[in-house]
């Protein structure tokens, strides 16, 4: 009876094995796809293609060699949602999507000979002709550029700069030319938003204070609160809210703030999204912050109007517009347009994961006049050939001596041709200067690939 | 292939198991005084006041431990434990044994018992006998020839392999074959055994091993398959060598002495490979002694009920446990030296059965262990990595996240055999192997190897109870707990829920030295199976029998 000692070793044999089966079962995607794994390096195993949303080629397996777009430009373009096959890009569709595009699953694992395999081409919803064109325009700028459309969530473009070609991968030294590159500044950067900012200090206000619309604001060009300045460009004396977002005066927005003051505006603005990492694909974007906990009233004063310590990120702005142009309601953007596996499986179409509701739907509409307004009476109809918009832009400061962060937000007016758009250029200088042109030629190519098709 | 594996493991184990339900009594005893009946189950009786005695008989004169009952193969022996009355035969008070016959009267205390015989040995017994050996050939047969189908196709896969045709697996597998079917004709009709079970489990286990190899380099699977040869040479050899208890008993105190010198030669002409000095190089070949102590020691730790009885100290055993662990401590084997230290405590806790010694020897196994860590840094670098791998998959934790990300890779079946990526990382045939398994073979054929080991320690366990001896239950237990130990520090430490020692998989790493050793601590499994010497046992008693009428 004493041999039972063996039946602890044993006992604990089984339980490791145990734990060991369990582990396997929840992990295995991470252990197959760790960087160590010589299996994905080698290319032995083929992956899925990439196609853009009319079909176009981006990335497929020919011989055991990953092969990207012929054509350089849209390489370079959609460097960043396509990925580099290295898993430098890790928000990347070669990454986020390896295991639907190497066909893995814990059954087979990478057993599967590749005609009988499980790996699924994947279709997104960017046109990458229109991603090549708006990359090209920032020239040797850094930024990012998005559209999608506001009624069904798809992503038209997305490119973000600096990029490199996968296909030349040039020596990637420690220098400015490819300061970030890995990173896709859509995802994972967050920008001081400058006087775009101005949109959700406006929303707040009419959510908040009565009649905000109605009362008007008294603007000195130099305003000192306990001691701090805000400089406005001008002097513009009495002004509305429409006013002074058509012409950005600082002073009615630092107001607001102040008026508000610091709970509110924190509240108000984590209802917008900030302070959070907001879902995108199966990714968390990197978080738009507005905190103003530890500030001064002039501190308080320059949040209102997208300084101090405001920072936005892209695709978040991008969510608001579309929320802006529908009412209130965010029809969450999405990149992935379908996924289909060998020829034996019909295709699976994907849809918006959702809709948020980030706004009071007077507000929002209320902003949307507004936004059109200042685009009528600031920046003119004719920037974008007379597609009606609704937009505004920014100029971040952002020190050390630098050209500001230029930016351009915006839609369209019109649900019949439902795009929302995006725009920064780091260092820029003044937004409509350096994103206008970019955002105008960007929505003017979306609306004459779409005129003769139905963008929905 | 995962299907084969299971109705193999499942014909093994299904005959093991069966086997075992069928018990008879042995002997009766008369008892005078209260006309009772004892019936005598087990080869090894120990008679005495303690509640722990086979037959307990109450009464002041009788000591605790008062004598041994046993059987050999020329039937029943009584002999005197130390007790303080003493043991009478028919009247005569005995020195140390004395054969017993069926009649003859024994008074232990103030008792006095008769031996009377079991349960009839019939004719009709005898022919329901027959019917079942004709049973189990068939199906031993069978079991053969489903191993040999299941390593044929796995060798098949490494014969044609990316559309080339190569002959060498075949070959390899032609002698694997060969070895299995040369070693069932000779004990089936030369020495007329009936079971085979354990020994199909391990050529199946060790054909895996042979093909792993093969699709590392074809030199390293033909070592292994010499030592697959030498290893069931080896294995016949032990059980026959410890056929007779008494007898192997006597040399148990040689086998330590030569335990001792080979660890001696070790650590004088040992070289060091890979951060430990066990190897030994004689020409071209080179041995790792260790493995082959393991087998002493197990040896030297068993023993009979008689020898238990009579020496109750474990003094001897561990110094001998102390020199062979230290030695290794020494040689920088800190994997071995584990596996010793988990053989000593089984050993030690089936020997004394007491709770408390087992404790005391943790509890300073513990502050030893500290002492060690303080001064072998290496060591403490291992234990660094342990369940932090990823945070080191580039230095420490290099083969253990390999292992991981390779074995995901083969999912539950599988990539194929010969096809993995694991075989380029370094002692992946060996230390990592389990790794290999799961990403060639398919993670469900790799918990089936691991688990047919685990299930073979539960049989281990079940027929100690009741083998011949307690030599036999000793041994078989110590040599089930060293190879289970082993494997779960293999596998588990290439899967980082142990730290990873540098031990092998026993029968299906690559190590020559280690498969021979494996082989030979089965043969102690095998020898606790009160079946494996039936036949003769058989022939003998009746003949005995035959002469006392």
């Amino acid at each position: 009876m004493r041999s039972i000692v063996l039946y602890f070793i044993i006992f604990l044999f089984f339980i490791g094995t145990g734990f060991f089966v369990y582990e396997f079962l929840m992990k295995n995607k991470d252990w197959a796809f760790s960087s160590v794994n010589r299996h994905l390096s080698q290319g032995i195993i083929s992956q899925g293609k990439i196609l853009d949303r009319s079909g176009l080629i981006l990335a497929e397996t020919e011989n055991r060699k990953r092969k990207y777009s012929d054509n350089e430009k849209i390489r370079k373009a959609l460097l960043h949602v396509v990925g580099d096959g290295c898993a430098f890009i890790p928000t990347s569709i070669q990454s986020l999507y390896k295991s639907e595009l190497f066909g893995y699953n814990y059954v087979t694992g990478f057993g599967m000979p590749s005609l009988l395999g499980f790996s699924q081409d994947l279709t997104l919803t960017l046109d990458s002709k229109i991603c090549s064109k708006a990359s090209e325009s920032f020239k040797d700028k850094k930024g990012t550029a998005l559209a999608y459309n506001y009624l069904n969530g798809e992503i038209i473009c997305m490119v973000s700069l600096p990029t490199y070609d996968v296909m030349n991968r040039p020596i990637l030294k420690n220098d400015d030319k490819y300061e970030g590159v890995y990173l896709n500044r859509a995802i994972s950067s967050s920008y001081t938003p400058g006087s775009v900012f101005k949109i959700f200090t406006a929303l707040a206000a009419l959510d908040l204070i009565k009649d905000a619309d109605k009362r008007s604001f008294s603007c000195n060009k130099i305003k000192l609160v306990d001691g701090e300045k805000i400089v406005c460009m001008k002097n513009h004396g009495k002004i509305n809210l429409k006013e002074a977002l058509c012409k950005s005066c600082d002073i009615a927005f630092s107001d607001i703030a102040l008026e508000l003051g610091k709970e509110k505006m924190t509240e108000k603005m984590n209802q917008f999204g900030f302070n959070s990492k907001l879902p995108f694909d199966k990714l968390e974007l990197s978080a738009s912050s507005y905190n103003v906990s530890n500030s001064s009233s002039g501190g308080l004063g320059w949040s209102g109007i997208g300084q101090y310590t405001d920072k936005l990120n892209p695709i978040h702005m991008l969510k608001i517009m579309g929320a802006i142009a529908n009412g209130g309601i965010c029809v969450e953007p999405y990149i992935v347009k379908s996924m289909k596996m060998n020829s034996y499986f019909s295709e699976t179409k994907l849809k918006s994961p959702g809709l948020t509701k980030f706004l009071n739907t007077e507000s929002a509409d209320k902003v949307k006049e507004m936004m059109r307004y200042t685009m009528k009476n600031s920046y003119g109809d004719s920037k974008f050939s007379g597609i009606p918009m609704c937009a505004k832009t920014g100029t971040a400061e952002v020190g050390n001596n630098k050209f500001p962060h230029g930016w351009m937000v915006g839609f369209s007016y019109d649900k019949s041709f439902p795009i929302a758009f995006v725009v920064i250029v780091e260092n820029g200088d003044f937004g409509i200067k350096s994103a206008g042109p970019i955002a105008a030629e960007m929505v003017k190519n979306i609306y004459n690939r779409f005129k003769n098709d139905k963008i929905i | 292939m995962p299907l084969i594996a299971i109705l193999i493991l499942y014909f093994c184990f299904y005959s093991l198991f069966s086997k075992l339900s069928d018990t008879r009594k042995l002997i009766t005893l008369y008892d005078v005084s209260s006309c009772s009946l004892i019936p005598i189950w087990y080869w090894e009786n120990s008679i005495g006041r303690h509640k722990h005695c086979d037959v307990i008989i109450d009464s002041p004169l009788v000591s605790r431990n008062h004598a041994v009952l046993y059987r050999r193969d020329d039937g029943w022996f009584i002999a005197d434990t130390n007790s303080k009355t003493g043991v009478f035969l028919n009247g005569k008070r005995i020195e140390k044994s004395e054969k017993v016959l069926v009649g003859d009267i024994l008074k232990i205390g103030d008792r006095e018992l008769i031996l009377k015989k079991g349960e009839p040995n019939s004719f009709n017994r005898n022919k329901r006998r027959k019917k079942r050996l004709e049973i189990k050939d068939i199906s031993t047969v069978f079991m053969i020839l489903i191993t040999n189908i299941f390593h044929l196709l796995a060798s098949l896969r490494l014969s044609y392999f990316e559309e080339k045709w190569n002959k060498e697996p075949l070959i390899f597998l032609g002698v694997i074959v060969g070895i299995s079917w040369i070693y069932y004709f000779i004990f089936r009709f030369v020495f007329r055994r009936s079971n085979f079970e354990l020994e199909i489990l391990g050529l199946f286990l060790s054909g895996i091993g042979i093909i792993n190899s093969y699709s590392v380099s074809s030199s390293s699977a033909f070592t292994q398959l010499f030592a697959l040869a030498i290893g069931v040479i080896f294995f016949s050899f032990i059980t026959f060598f410890i056929k007779n208890p008494d007898f192997a008993m006597k040399c148990r105190i040689y086998i330590a002495v030569l335990a001792v010198i080979l660890l001696g030669i070790n650590l004088f002409f040992g070289q060091v490979k890979n951060g430990s000095q066990n190897w030994i190089n004689l020409g071209n070949v080179s041995l790792q002694p260790s493995e082959f102590v393991k087998v002493m020691f197990v040896f030297f730790g068993a023993s009979t009920l008689y020898g238990l009885q009579t020496s109750k100290n474990l003094a001897g055993f561990i110094l001998f446990s102390c020199i062979c662990m230290g030695a290794l401590f020494i040689m920088g084997d800190f994997g071995t030296a584990c596996i010793f230290f988990v053989a000593f405590i089984v050993i030690a806790f089936m020997r004394s059965g007491s709770v408390r010694t087992i404790f005391l020897t943790l509890v300073s196994a513990g502050i030893g262990l500290t002492f060690i860590l303080n001064f072998k840094p290496y060591v403490v670098n291992r234990f660094a990595a342990w369940r932090h791998v990823w945070e080191h998959a580039n230095d420490i934790g290099y083969q253990q996240t390999r292992v991981l990300a390779y074995s995901a890779s083969g999912g539950l079946l599988g990539m194929g055999i010969g096809k993995g990526c694991l075989k380029y990382i370094f002692a992946a045939p060996s230390d990592l192997v389990f790794g290999m398994l799961c990403e060639e073979w398919g993670l469900i054929l790799s918990i089936l190897v691991i688990i047919s080991i685990g299930i073979a320690g539960i049989y281990a366990r079940l027929c100690s109870l009741r083998s011949r001896s307690t030599f036999y239950s000793i041994s078989s237990c110590a040599a089930a707990a060293i190879i289970l130990f082993q494997m779960m520090m293999n596998v588990f430490g290439s899967i980082d829920i142990f730290p990873l020692t540098g031990v092998t998989f026993p029968f299906v790493s690559l190590g020559g030295s280690s498969l021979i050793s494996t082989w030979g601590l089965l043969a102690f499994i095998k020898a606790a199976d009160e079946h494996t010497y039936s036949i003769r046992r058989y022939k003998v008693s009746f003949k005995g029998k035959e002469r006392l009428k």
